[in-house]
């Protein structure tokens, strides 16, 4: 599966790159929104893997943009934050229904095991 | 930023980003032993350096309690030299930037006259913020990925501070993250992804020794330093 990676710290993305890498997948990581754009654009992902905070913009503003492209509306997205969920509550219904996130995880307490059995699980779309 | 112990909720507010920070070093740890565990190779060095820069973090944090708590009485002041304090935080810093792929490079142009002032505190200050700004940097729009350690006069004092070329390091984003600290998970949303910690403990330890953490531009770079008056009458021995 190729995967885009949007992970803001370089250490974290090297660690989850590997352990997605070992798994069969291609990896591009990203530190921002804007060079996640770029990846997508490159490399047609069947899957982006998110945190929601980054720098100068929100994870959130990273979706709209994202699935404004008619090619990435139907590319799925699993969020792996340090965004505890119950400060997102409220706006999950967004994420899952307006924005097409498939999955949620909260990033202390998902292992790379965890990790993986999720975007196994995930059916790529074919563009 | 208000001195960290004289407010209790100011406290309260650095040390809960500093637990939020935390969780960065924590999560690297655990998922690399975890990726050992599948079989990769993992660099021990690397595990290593991020025990290390959490654990100076927290030390410091304790620090500019203990400074601010004691007041100008605690402060032992001594004739420091810039330069000296600028490369031992270099020294300190290089592990962690090795891994973040950041270059750490010195520029101290010119002989200065020693300021009077605590070196631990000032190291520690220093230390703490270029930890955060090596973090930051991949994800800011940096160019070149270089953190610069630099002094330099300026009509103020003696300025010692760290620089890149991200114009993120600004008096308005400090002024808000300021604000937003202990409300907000990411304070500094423009320089970091994280809470920022690191700087607010800088800021918190420099203010402890009647300095603060003030934005600063050398060598066409932006930067966050400390401006302190310097003295020949203090040369060191």
């Amino acid at each position: 599966m190729k995967i885009v990676l949007l992970e803001p710290d370089k250490v974290l993305a090297n660690t989850y790159r590997q352990a997605l890498t070992q798994a069969g997948h291609k990896v591009v990581m990203c530190a921002t929104a804007q060079a996640a754009i770029f990846a997508a654009d490159e490399l047609k992902p069947d899957l982006v893997i998110m945190e929601l905070q980054l720098t100068s913009h929100s994870g959130i503003e990273f979706l709209y943009e994202f699935r404004s492209y008619d090619d990435w509306t139907a590319v799925p997205v699993i969020v792996l934050t340090n965004v505890p969920a119950g400060e997102f509550s409220d706006c999950w219904s967004l994420l899952r229904d307006q924005l097409g996130v498939q999955g949620y995880h909260y990033k202390p307490l998902t292992s790379l095991r965890t990790l993986l059995r999720a975007v196994s699980a995930v059916n790529p779309v074919t563009v | 930023m208000v001195r960290a112990a004289d407010e209790p909720i100011q406290s309260q507010q650095l040390l809960l980003g500093l637990a939020e920070q935390l969780k960065l070093p924590l999560l690297q740890i655990a998922r690399r032993a975890e990726l050992a565990s599948l079989g990769q190779d993992v660099d021990l060095a690397a595990i290593q350096a991020t025990a290390d820069s959490a654990l100076r973090l927290v030390d410091s944090y304790v620090l500019g309690v203990r400074l601010a708590e004691g007041g100008q009485a605690a402060l032992e002041l001594e004739p420091v030299s810039v330069s000296s304090v600028l490369y031992d935080t270099a020294h300190q810093l290089s592990s962690v930037a090795k891994f973040y792929g950041v270059h750490l490079e010195l520029s101290i142009g010119g002989r200065y006259a020693p300021v009077l002032t605590n070196r631990e505190g000032l190291q520690a200050a220093l230390t703490s913020l270029g930890v955060a700004l090596i973090e930051a940097l991949p994800a800011l729009n940096s160019q070149q990925l270089t953190l610069q350690l630099g002094a330099h006069r300026s009509r103020y004092g003696i300025v010692a501070g760290l620089y890149s070329d991200s114009e993120a390091l600004t008096a308005e984003s400090l002024r808000r993250g300021n604000q937003l600290l202990g409300k907000s998970r990411q304070p500094l949303v423009g320089v970091s992804h994280s809470s920022g910690a690191g700087i607010f403990v800088a800021d918190a330890i420099l203010q402890a020794m009647n300095l603060r953490l003030q934005p600063t531009r050398h060598n066409r770079l932006y930067g966050l330093g400390a401006v302190m008056q310097s003295n020949n009458q203090l040369q060191l021995v």
